[in-house]
């Protein structure tokens, strides 16, 4: 048996699905104490006095800690300029909070409700500040300035007066040129928002001091070896003698990447001597860590009557939110990605990042190529309704090949498989659609619910079992679908590129060690490598790459990878970039221990750092690079339903073309798919962070409304292509990001198609698209 | 959450005892769907719960050709949209007590307990309403009877004096040709509060052609549930036409008095109960007529 290859039961599957595997919040120690953070609860503030006596006089209470207590009060995944504490006693920047849910101080106590009836207790006195919540406002001359002291900015000099935290600019070709040249032009401004992970697990975790005199922080995150370095940097201690330790991690989606209570628990270990623990609860969680940043997005596109795309200006403004984050980073990606996968002569790109009084903008699955997508695959949809061209046709006319040169003036990494994702889509879009399409909104309005059935013949890539049963028709149909007389129907088309690995010019590597145990045979192999497993199921891909490159049964397999003693970093679960990554490390030690056990050494072990080839950072003024090491692709094919009375919209049927270049585990590969649909279907459709100055208003699960199982897509189809990564263990690409980029575009283009009318502003909720089908005077009367 | 004494009871009048004594630092539990997550959030502070699920009245669902159903106050919604009674007389119950929460919150959920809990949006209230419900009381001062639709005071705030509580609800038999439903718009197709509900019940004429009586009533469009009998008065004597549905949909909205939240605008909730009123009366009338039927999970059948 091949084990790449087969869809072997996950590693974890048996421990996860019986209880026994231990999340943070189930890890215990004898002693252990209890905390409780005080938030700030205003958005924008100079804290001028915290009295924390009469907190530390309540029953229970062990100690309460301020910004005083923390060594190096400053901590942030790309640049420091967020405080571990808010208040008097550190530094300058520490005095100010810029967030609500910044942390001011640490109870500590014998349990968690003296602990919160302590930090109730905590008084805090404030000199308001104006608040500003609107990235556009943030800019003007006259706006509150969130950072105006100085920490290390690695982006070379930073304006202080400005809320401006970066600016990219690409120029490529010569756009007035490209403009000229254009028989059709369209323009439009899109508006995504702020959105919540909503993972299963709220942060937790428990630090204590071990008898060797280390720090052991057992928590959830995405990347050990970063929580180390930042514990160790706002504790002001070397890093070894930091212990980062994660147990199962119940999701992450890019909202573990930045800190929770990695670096408070470690400090108020440190500070008691006790084992500390804490467990948010869900409105901690939603409140206190960052979202997906919202961007407005002006969009310009040129085509040739040809449907060749030949100027395209796009200006973004994302809203950072109060600190950096992962900010600068994902505004990279959006400054590339909102041209789409697509080879344009002439290109002009401004793109700023900036701060508000809103909750930190950060990493979430896509990286800012979703919101970069949702406007370059509008404009493509556009371009191809104002050509009266097929979506298909216009994009096979622009789309990257291999060799084709990116506005960074680069050309696209090796294996770019744009085009056959795209012929495989066009499979099910349906060649005599492309006649229909052209009078957009002149889809019948049909009578009644039932759907359409279309798919495609005798699709050899789909990897659905032959037999496998459809949801049967009306099984999610709820009693108001059933009442609906009116509805209209369309269909869309949405294509994506997103880069594998850390981008710009990062260092990326990915650590691993593989030791073979036996005599004649080997009988065992021990595989080291600490790549985060956050659910999406990299350990067991770790194990079937070493059972692969190994020879050996999974079964004789065993990953070490439970804390930052294990081996170096294997850099941050996220990107797309673990099971490449990581199995690109694996594949080089397995090599080399077993060349090892040929030379007889026993056990034959090897260490390997695996370095993909370098990439470079934009030039500041042209945005000249080699940006990425490799992309995946994906496109994706929508149906939906609109309600004509309420404006809900339903999603019947959502094809993923995904090109994986190898699927590791086919299984877990449609899971992913179906997972990234389901994810990417409330972004489109449902979730909206609010936040009103400065406030968040969607604080549970019951206002901040993720999909059910009734809600996901009636019909999710994972269309598994398998054409290698040349740079990819196995060949194996990249995946778990992409099939979350194209739904959001494909939705609305089929929402378009149903009743004529382009949403540019996400979430389409029934409100929205009921609102425009009246403005449009098409909502009947009932 | 803060430590609560916790009391079972096991008579009306026990009941009545124990909530006397202690006023307004005591609750009656039934389900709790609503009582606990209000304790644990700290939006209600009491002092003792008292658990009448105990008491046999309040866990009793039974039909009697004469007197009608009776449904306890603490049956939970699981026992209601699983009774055949139910699923033959009384249609729009089972659109509601198939959609409140979800099914774990179906399993506990009581309609007491919706109806006490008194939320304009509550699910359950607009179709006991088009089922002419009447509240069965139990005081200091003995029993008393209250149509559903003068139970309400504004959001929250009942009739109900101290010492009061809610024993169940008489459903009247209903007359031949009699049919109801329930329709609740929200964002997803699942557990989430109505941004506008919609109970509708109609009486026709045998030859199902004429109404000869209407019951219509909104839920989240006003402080409290709201009853419009002017949009059932319009249709008596009307033929069953779109016409006359509109007409009755367009009184509705009218009526409706809602306010913008996070879940709706004016505009938009004011646009839907026009909407889901035609759409509920529609329904009701196929179920009148006999023309359509509601299958095991209480979902509609006979739609294309």
């Amino acid at each position: 048996m091949r084990a790449v290859g087969s869809s072997l039961p996950r590693v974890d599957a048996v421990e996860k699905v019986t209880g026994r595997a231990p999340y943070p919040g189930d890890v215990d120690l004898p002693g252990q104490a209890w905390m409780k953070i005080v938030y700030a609860g205003v958005p924008h503030a100079r804290i001028l006095r915290v009295d924390v006596d009469r907190a530390r006089a309540m029953p229970g209470v062990i100690a309460v800690l301020t910004a005083a207590d923390v060594p190096v009060n400053e901590y942030g995944l790309i640049m420091p300029d967020q405080p571990v504490l808010c208040g008097p006693g550190s530094t300058p920047q520490a005095e100010y909070v810029r967030w609500e849910a910044d942390h001011v101080a640490l109870v500590v106590a014998e349990t968690p409700e003296q602990a919160q009836a302590a930090a109730d207790q905590v008084r805090i006195e404030y000199q308001e500040l104006p608040v500003v919540t609107d990235p556009l406002a943030a800019m003007e001359p006259d706006a509150p300035i969130l950072h105006p002291f100085d920490f290390p900015y690695p982006y070379g000099e930073r304006d202080r007066r400005s809320n401006v935290l970066l600016e990219y600019h690409i120029r490529h070709g010569d756009i007035q040129a490209g403009f000229a040249q254009a028989d059709v032009i369209v323009e439009a401004e899109y508006r995504t928002h702020a959105a919540e992970h909503a993972y299963l697990q709220p942060e937790a975790g428990l630090a204590h001091v071990r008898d060797d005199g280390r720090i052991e922080v057992i928590v959830a995150g995405q990347w050990m070896h970063e929580d180390q370095e930042q514990i160790a940097h706002a504790l002001g201690l070397p890093r070894e003698r930091i212990v980062v330790r994660y147990p199962a991690i119940g999701g992450a989606f890019g909202g573990r990447e930045d800190m929770s209570v990695q670096i408070v628990l470690a400090l108020a270990a440190w500070k008691t001597g006790r084992p500390v623990k804490i467990v948010w609860s869900r409105e901690e969680s939603i409140v206190g860590h960052h979202k997906r940043h919202p961007f407005i997005i002006r969009a310009k596109w040129g085509a040739t009557r040809e449907g060749k795309v030949v100027a395209a200006r796009m200006d973004l403004i994302s809203d950072a939110g109060a600190y950096a984050y992962t900010s600068t980073k994902v505004l990279g990606n959006a400054t590339l990605m909102c041209l789409g996968p697509y080879e344009i002569p002439n290109a002009w790109v401004d793109a700023r990042t900036v701060y508000t009084n809103n909750c930190p903008s950060g990493a979430f699955r896509g990286f800012g190529a979703p919101q970069a997508h949702f406007a370059a695959e509008g404009q493509m949809n556009r371009l191809a309704q104002a050509l009266g061209m097929d979506p298909v046709e216009i994009r096979r006319r622009n789309v990257l090949r291999e060799g084709s040169i990116l506005a960074t003036g680069s050309p696209v990494p090796p294996g770019c498989t744009a085009l056959q994702v795209l012929e495989e889509a066009a499979r099910w879009w349906l060649p005599e659609r492309a006649v229909a399409v052209q009078g957009a909104g002149s889809r019948p309005t049909v009578e009644g619910g039932a759907p359409a059935q279309h798919s495609p013949e005798g699709n050899p890539a789909r990897r659905l079992e032959p037999g496998r049963p459809e949801r049967p028709n009306g099984l999610f149909q709820t009693s108001l679908d059933a009442s609906r007389r009116r509805v209209a129907r369309g269909r869309g088309l949405a294509l994506c590129f997103k880069n594998v690995g850390f981008s710009l010019g990062f260092p990326e590597h990915c650590h691993a060690w593989v030791e073979l145990h036996g005599g004649a045979e080997i009988e065992r192999a021990r595989v080291g490598c600490v790549g985060a497993e956050v659910g999406q199921g990299a350990h067991t891909a770790m194990v079937q790459i070493a059972a692969e490159v190994l020879g050996l049964e999974p079964e004789r397999i065993e990953l070490v990878a439970e804390d930052t003693d294990v081996t170096g970093s294997s850099g941050s679960s996220s990107a797309s970039r673990m099971t490449f990554m990581a199995g690109n490390a694996i594949q080089g030690a397995a090599e080399r221990a077993l060349a090892r056990w040929r030379d007889e050494e026993r056990p034959a072990r090897a260490e390997f750092v695996f370095r993909p080839r370098p990439t470079t950072p934009y030039d500041p003024e042209t945005g000249a690079s080699d940006p990425n090491i490799t992309y995946g692709y994906c496109a994706q094919v929508a149906d939906v339903e609109v309600d004509l009375e309420t404006g809900h919209i339903t999603v019947k049927r959502l094809v993923s073309v995904n090109d994986v270049g190898k699927a590791v585990n086919p299984q877990q590969v449609e899971g992913q798919i179906e997972g990234a649909v389901a994810q990417s279907v409330g972004w489109t459709l449902l979730e909206h962070f609010v936040q009103e100055e400065g406030r968040a208003l969607t604080r549970h699960l019951s206002t901040y409304l993720i999909p059910g199982v009734v809600d996901v897509v009636e019909e999710i189809v994972p269309v598994i292509l398998e054409l290698p990564d040349p740079q990819g263990p196995l060949g194996v690409r990249g995946m778990a990001e992409m099939p979350f980029i194209p739904t959001a575009p494909a939705i609305a283009a089929a929402v378009q198609d149903a009743v004529g009318i382009w949403m540019d502003e996400l979430p389409l909720t029934p409100e929205r698209v009921w609102r425009a089908l009246r403005e449009a005077g098409k909502a009947p009367v009932p | 959450m803060r430590a609560v004494d916790y009391v079972p009871v096991r008579s009306v009048e026990e009941a009545v005892a124990v909530l006397a004594e202690h006023g307004d630092r005591a609750a009656p539990l039934a389900g709790g769907t609503d009582l606990i997550a209000q304790l644990k959030e700290g939006h209600r502070s009491i002092d003792l719960i008292v658990d009448v699920k105990p008491i046999p009245e309040l866990m009793e669902l039974s039909y009697d050709p004469a007197a009608g159903l009776w449904i306890g106050g603490a049956v939970p919604c699981h026992r209601i949209s699983r009774s055949q009674v139910v699923r033959r007389h009384y249609p729009a119950l089972l659109d509601s007590t198939t959609l409140i929460g979800g099914i774990q919150i179906q399993g506990r959920a009581s309609l007491g307990g919706n109806v006490c809990n008194a939320s304009p949006a509550a699910d359950s209230v607009p179709n006991l309403i088009a089922h002419s419900a009447t509240c069965h009381v139990a005081g200091p001062q003995g029993t008393r009877t209250i149509p559903l639709e003068a139970f309400f005071v504004g959001p929250g705030q009942t009739v109900l004096r101290p010492g009061e509580f809610l024993v169940g609800f008489r459903l009247p038999v209903p007359p031949a040709h009699f049919g109801a439903a329930y329709l609740r718009f929200i964002p997803r197709n699942e557990m989430d509060i109505a941004v506008v509900g919609a109970g509708a019940s109609v009486v026709l004429s045998p030859d199902g052609q004429t109404v000869q009586a209407a019951r219509i009533a909104l839920g989240a469009v006003a402080p409290t549930p709201l009853y419009v009998p002017e949009a059932g008065q319009a249709l008596v004597g009307q033929p069953v036409t779109e016409e006359s549905i509109a007409r009755a949909a367009q009184i509705a909205r009218d009526a409706a008095r809602p306010i913008t939240d996070m879940r709706g605008t004016v505009a938009q909730r004011k646009h839907l109960a026009g909407v889901l009123t035609a759409r509920a009366l529609r329904i009701a009338i196929d179920r009148a007529r006999g023309t359509k039927t509601v299958d095991s999970l209480g979902r509609l059948n006979g739609h294309a």
